[in-house]
């Protein structure tokens, strides 16, 4: 008897083992970010790779602090705007297409899943165009316009899943009251979806951060400059920075990590809820 | 106004934005893509919306460029391999998920980690780590002895490619494992204790009785998985940006090249669109295993 506890206790290990390997292997990237962006130009450039840190230097962030600063800022408009972009458009259609009874909703929704399968480089060649021809090209509300279109059909869909969720009687009761439809949604609705409101909130803004092909694409001058395009410059053909490019992919993980902390119990089942629509 | 009717329309007002966004950001560039792929542009052009009808001139173009026949055999391969890799791993790391152990909580939130930093920055650790000299790839090979000279992961054209798809598969670990773990959460405790009481070893439990419970959630995982790994861009133009020799040319970063460095939109739209149709392939399946979805109707409140 005692042994097969042991046993049964050892393979837990054994488990926990294999999570740990399976971990170092997922994680090590981001590990080697943080340990290289406190090493010197000749660490990195020494033809070795440390494992452990080699050096402590904030030359790096120095550097970068000085050049992408700027650019810091426009990710965080940029991540913002989507973000606000993504709510103003997903809450209130989400709410039409799960409680309210209207004629091609299922063409709606039908929609918003081709959408999702859309790829952005098609998206991008066209908006450029477009974008010049309007003057969108090099402006926020064009970058952010765009950006939204890996957040938008996403949030809808998981947005409706969430609202179907809600008793009705909740909404009946509000309108019995004398609340307007718009009253209704605002002051009850809203506030009771609210998990849901942060999670597709959070995964807009990490889509404004991140993106690059947009930013590659429909800002074409040196005014706008997200952190992504920032690192992108760094990368030359024969020399890299590797110390400012690693200072500011620190920075730019930044937000993943907080919203990891922050809305972590959200983001599982956010992305669970957007991807299993069935 | 009847409260009916006032209640429909407040329907459609909510719904307008959503409407307006999508007939503007999703309709109307892929239309203007169709459209642009017909055309005779050059970069005179850019300032105009339209240019001289140009026939089937970019598609001819793009059945007979090398380099564009090159990208979408590469675009397969690299989609093929990426999702072979990522599921056999993902389902692998889901299923120890599935067992007791410490820290399985804490590692079920770490593992998502990668799938939430920007691809660029992914892309650009990767370069480094891929690195000839000093990469911590071949210092690991070389530390415990498995390569005696440096690899040369990202310029070898017969290499990239796989730096690629490793950077790649790396990056899809999270999704699927995290799908496939809440499948296999879902599978209920009495078939699996069925199945050990008629003697089933592990292997058939899962091959006879896990797999075709989940095989729904799997279908759902390799059809994004797919329309996800069509799309890749940041990773590539990060790691290798399309080369060496174009050797890790895809059709997207194929297709950015054609419009934003050659000023060739026409050509660009023209393979734009067989990414699109390579993409719609599996529209009708996922409408199809979203039919629940659709089917259920407005609450009606």
């Amino acid at each position: 008897m005692t042994s097969r506890l042991e046993r049964s206790r050892a393979l837990r290990w054994l488990c926990t083992l294999a999570m740990v390997a399976a971990l170092v292997v997922l994680l090590f990237p981001i590990y080697a970010v943080i340990v290289g962006s406190f090493e010197s130009t000749e660490t990195l450039f020494s033809g070795t790779y440390y494992w452990l840190p080699h050096g402590a230097t904030l030359d790096n962030f120095r550097t970068v602090i000085q050049a992408q600063s700027g650019n810091v800022l426009t990710s965080l408009i940029v991540g913002v705007g989507t973000a606000v972009l993504a709510l103003v458009v997903a809450v209130p259609a989400a709410y039409a297409l799960s409680k309210y009874r209207l004629r091609f909703t299922v063409i709606v929704v039908s929609s918003l899943l081709i959408c999702q399968i859309v790829p952005s480089i098609v998206l991008a060649t066209s908006l450029f165009i477009i974008f010049h021809w309007i003057h969108l090209v090099n402006t926020y509300p064009g970058l952010i316009i765009a950006d939204g279109t890996y957040a938008i059909p996403f949030a809808i869909l998981v947005l409706r899943a969430f609202f179907f969720s809600l008793p009705n009687e909740v909404i009946h009761a509000a309108r019995v009251d004398g609340a307007s439809e718009w009253q209704t949604f605002l002051l009850i609705v809203v506030p009771l979806a609210r998990s849901a409101v942060i999670t597709v909130a959070v995964f807009a803004f990490l889509n404004g951060w991140g993106d690059f092909i947009f930013a590659l694409t429909v800002l074409n001058g040196a005014t706008i400059v997200p952190i992504t395009l920032g690192i992108y410059t760094y990368l030359g053909n024969y020399s890299t920075d590797w110390g400012a490019v690693m200072a500011s992919a620190a920075f730019a993980m930044v937000p993943a990590a907080v919203m990891l902390v922050i809305a972590q119990r959200y983001i599982a089942s956010g992305l669970t809820a957007g991807s299993v629509v069935g | 106004m009847s409260a009916g009717r006032r209640h429909r329309l407040a329907g459609w007002l909510f719904l307008s934005p959503a409407i307006l966004y999508i007939l503007f950001a999703f309709a109307l560039p892929i239309v203007y893509n169709v459209l642009l792929s017909f055309e005779q542009t050059s970069p005179a052009t850019i300032a105009d919306l339209t240019a001289p009808f140009a026939g089937l001139a970019n598609y001819r173009f793009v059945l007979n460029d090398p380099t564009s026949r090159e990208a979408i055999v590469h675009t397969f391969e690299f989609t093929a391999g990426s999702l072979i890799g990522q599921f056999i791993i993902g389902f692998a790391l889901a299923l120890l998920f599935t067992l007791r152990f410490p820290g399985r909580t804490l590692g079920r939130t770490l593992v998502i980690v990668p799938w939430l930093l920007p691809l660029i920055v992914t892309g650009v650790i990767f370069k480094f780590l891929f690195q000839l000299e000093g990469g911590a790839v071949n210092q690991l090979l070389m530390d415990i002895g498995l390569a005696s000279h440096p690899i040369d992961w990202l310029d070898d054209p017969n290499l990239s490619l796989w730096t690629i798809l490793i950077a790649n598969i790396w990056l899809g670990v999270p999704f699927f494992t995290l799908l496939l773990y809440s499948a296999l959460q879902d599978v209920p405790v009495e078939v699996k204790e069925a199945a050990l009481v008629d003697g089933a070893g592990p292997w058939q439990r899962l091959r006879l009785v896990i797999v075709p419970i989940i095989l729904p959630v799997i279908e759902v995982t390799f059809l994004l998985g797919f329309v996800f790994t069509v799309k890749v861009f940041d990773l590539v133009i990060a790691l290798t940006g399309g080369g060496p020799a174009n050797a890790t040319q895809l059709i997207t970063t194929w297709s950015y090249n054609l419009s934003f460095q050659e000023f060739s939109f026409g050509e660009g739209a023209a393979l734009n669109n067989v990414l699109l149709i390579l993409a719609m392939v599996c529209a009708p399946m996922y409408l199809l295993l979203s039919r629940g979805s659709l089917r259920r109707s407005a609450g009606a409140a």
